[in-house]
């Protein structure tokens, strides 16, 4: 099979295991969660193998373009699903994640993002472009699971899914942020202190991973210290989720700066 | 003293500062940084002198923002300080003064009734505390004791290991704005040049740039010689990603080029009418060759560009340093008659047509173009980088604590009575209460089934 045939799999087997949640969670299904993980876990089983395929026929991490890292986010907020839901059992935020899994699959599969693996240029030769990026967009896929689950918090009607949803969006954050911290900033300095000779430089990627970081120090001082839980919490994380957004996006597309790779 | 020190404990405070600094650092990714005063003026009009007085322009080294950063260090000391003390006593002088109610109202909880005298039913419970690696510390007299069990006390300091390492990181920062120092050298194959601020020079040996067989850069590579007291010490490629480093200055691979104002051009010429002639000649731009030749007798390069390009009013320029689209102006001269004058083309040969001069008709190809390549390294010092790493290793360490090294600690009275022992236990988590549910539920178990 072919990285692309399997990509497409995939991309089926995530619709089906949205849809399949979906189900789950309105049709009060709940027998139905249990195949939705399964395709689920099935999909990111595939796309584990198209990752590794394109790694092995490319000869690099498959990171290296927006289509690339696009697909890694999706295969990311997958695993972050997976592991959150094995731990603490969340088929209500399940749907959820899933769609985002295949917006960002869509996204990837989009005509204007290009496919073939290119030959990396020398800025981007290094084992830290591995540790940086995947650590990175596997911290923001736990974001991700932390935005919907306070999301739902938004909406949920009785204390009990409050709790839940306030519960799992904490504990998404407390492994999104030393993740995030880690691959992002930590593991970004030392590789631009390799590749352009400082560890900082207030590059716009640089200063909004540091304003995404600062947001996420809000969310855990203000509820640790503060006892801020509930509606705050959540707005708060809800921000630092769309601010890691732009941090991965916008930066790109609407500042220029050194940081122009993907 | 006290009000200050009040002022820099509050959390509150740490709020603020992190609130105003997000916003901050957003203001300073929209405008744009260390530009003109010209740029800034025609970008934002009456309003970028205002801008530049209030250092939106340098936002992120200017005096309020470093204010800022130094009056949240001083916070984040302050308020790790105040929080220590109530944790070390926490965490290694517990207190003893529990009752039964009081452990009864915690959320893990539970009793074990003992058969025998109160030493053999506290050697039990030690036991089987010990087994699950906790630390015990015991009080009391018989008929009364009183044991205090804890385990990964160091999670309570998680989040000061994070706030130490983010002071090291910022003490670092300081460190390289005060110490660092840098600088570009510009050199070519076989030139050597003094490093700034360092004792020792650095000679290009060689420059190579290695391409994919699918074109684009694959590698840029210096081989750069270390020269101290004249003499070489050591030799070493540079390459992006892989810099030298030596007697704490390093070197980056950061940008190459080619000297273009004196290139040498190999130009070869034809003559249409007679294809076994073929000349090829060597020269410089602005060199006038003699060439024994019954139809010209001087050639010269006028001008040479790496990327030929119209540009504005006709005149030629190059679009860039890279040679694209490399053209020569060649002049012949017949005596002291100009015959001819015309662009060629390295990447379009056919585009000059023969030319008649005289009684013949000529063609030239510019055939070759080799210009000295320079390499561009950064060198640089900068003493406040293992501060940088040091503060990233302690707070990596910091995260771990404080989010899954959970303290747990374990309570636990224990009274005789009429020559049997009751044992009330009660136990306190922060975090993760599930699992530690499920350890002191099967200590319970194991301390009843010893009974």
């Amino acid at each position: 099979m072919t990285e692309s045939t399997l990509f497409t799999v995939t991309f089926i087997l995530y619709i089906l295991s949205a849809l399949v949640y979906l189900v789950a969670v309105f049709a009060k299904k709940e027998k139905w969660s249990g195949t939705g993980f399964v395709l689920a876990a099935a999909g990111f089983a595939l796309h584990t193998g198209a990752l590794i395929l394109r790694t092995v026929v490319s000869r690099h991490a498959p990171f290296t373009n927006m289509y690339e890292s696009l697909s890694f986010l999706a295969w990311a907020s997958v695993l972050a699903l997976i592991v959150l839901d094995r731990k603490f059992r969340i088929p209500r935020v399940a749907p959820y994640v899933m769609l985002i899994a295949v917006g960002l699959v869509a996204l990837a599969s989009s005509p204007l993002m290009p496919k073939e693996a290119t030959p990396l240029v020398p800025a981007l030769q290094s084992y830290w472009l591995w540790l940086h990026v995947s650590v990175t967009l596997l911290g923001e896929a736990f974001f991700a699971v932390a935005f919907v689950a306070s999301l739902l918090y938004l909406r949920a009607d009785t204390e009990e899914k409050k709790l839940k949803m306030d519960a799992v969006a904490y504990r998404a954050v407390a492994v999104g942020f030393p993740l995030f911290t880690l691959g992002g900033l930590i593991f970004g300095m030392v590789w631009a202190y390799k590749a352009w000779g400082t560890y900082w430089s207030w590059d716009p990627k640089e200063v909004w991973s540091l304003i995404t970081w600062i947001v996420f120090a809000l969310y855990l001082h203000t509820r640790i210290v503060m006892g801020w839980k509930g509606k705050r919490s959540a707005l708060i994380s809800i921000i630092g989720f769309l601010a890691a957004l732009f941090t991965y996006f916008g930066v790109n597309y609407l500042l220029s700066g050194l940081h122009s790779y993907a | 003293m006290k009000s200050i020190w009040k002022f820099f404990e509050s959390v509150k405070l740490t709020i603020i500062l992190l609130i105003i600094l997000a916003l901050a650092s957003i203001l300073g990714t929209l405008i744009p940084q260390g530009r003109s005063a010209a740029e800034y003026a025609a970008r934002y009009g009456s309003l970028s002198g205002l801008f530049i007085k209030l250092q939106l322009t340098g936002l992120y080294h200017s005096a309020w923002f470093l204010a800022l950063l130094f009056t949240f260090a001083l916070n984040t000391i302050v308020c790790t300080l105040s929080r220590l003390g109530p944790k070390w006593r926490r965490a290694f002088k517990p207190s003893f003064e529990v009752d039964e109610k009081g452990l009864q109202a915690l959320k893990v909880k539970g009793r074990a009734r003992f058969p025998g005298p109160l030493p053999e039913a506290a050697e039990r419970v030690r036991t089987a505390l010990s087994a699950r690696r906790y630390r015990l510390k015991t009080s009391g007299t018989a008929p009364r004791l009183t044991v205090v069990a804890q385990k990964r006390r160091l999670g309570l300091f998680g989040s000061d290991t994070v706030h130490v390492g983010l002071l090291i990181i910022l003490a670092g920062g300081v460190i390289s704005g005060f110490t660092s120092r840098r600088g570009e050298l510009d050199l070519r194959v076989g030139q050597t040049a003094d490093v700034p601020h360092a004792a020792f020079q650095v000679r290009l040996d060689r420059f190579e740039t290695e391409y994919y067989p699918q074109g684009g850069v694959k590698a840029w590579k210096s081989t750069v010689t270390v020269i101290e007291t004249g003499a070489p010490v050591l030799t070493r490629i540079v390459e992006v990603n892989h810099p030298l480093t030596y007697k704490g200055f390093s070197f980056y691979q950061t940008s190459y080029g080619w000297d273009w104002d004196n290139p040498r051009l190999g130009i070869q010429v034809k003559k249409p009418s007679d294809t076994a002639y073929l000349k090829d000649l060597s020269l410089k731009v602005g060199e006038r060759l003699a060439v024994a030749d019954p139809d010209f007798t001087h050639i010269a390069v006028r001008q040479f560009v790496p990327d030929f390009v119209i540009g504005e009013g006709n005149q030629v320029q190059t679009r860039s340093l890279e040679p694209n689209n490399p053209a020569a102006q060649i002049e012949v001269w017949k005596g002291e008659e100009k015959v001819y004058s015309g662009w060629s083309f390295a990447r379009y040969p056919d585009f000059g047509e023969g030319h008649k001069v005289g009684q013949a008709s000529f063609s030239f190809i510019l055939k070759t173009y080799e210009a000295p390549q320079y390499s561009v390294l950064e060198a640089a010092t900068d003493p406040g980088v293992p501060f940088i790493w040091l503060g990233c290793i302690v707070m990596t360490v910091g995260f771990f604590l404080a989010f899954y090294w959970t303290p747990r600690e374990i309570k636990i009275v224990l009274e005789e009575a009429q020559g049997k022992t009751e044992a009330v236990l009660g136990g306190i988590a922060s975090k993760g209460r599930e699992a530690f549910q499920v350890e002191f539920d099967s200590l319970i178990e194991s301390i009843r089934r010893s009974a």
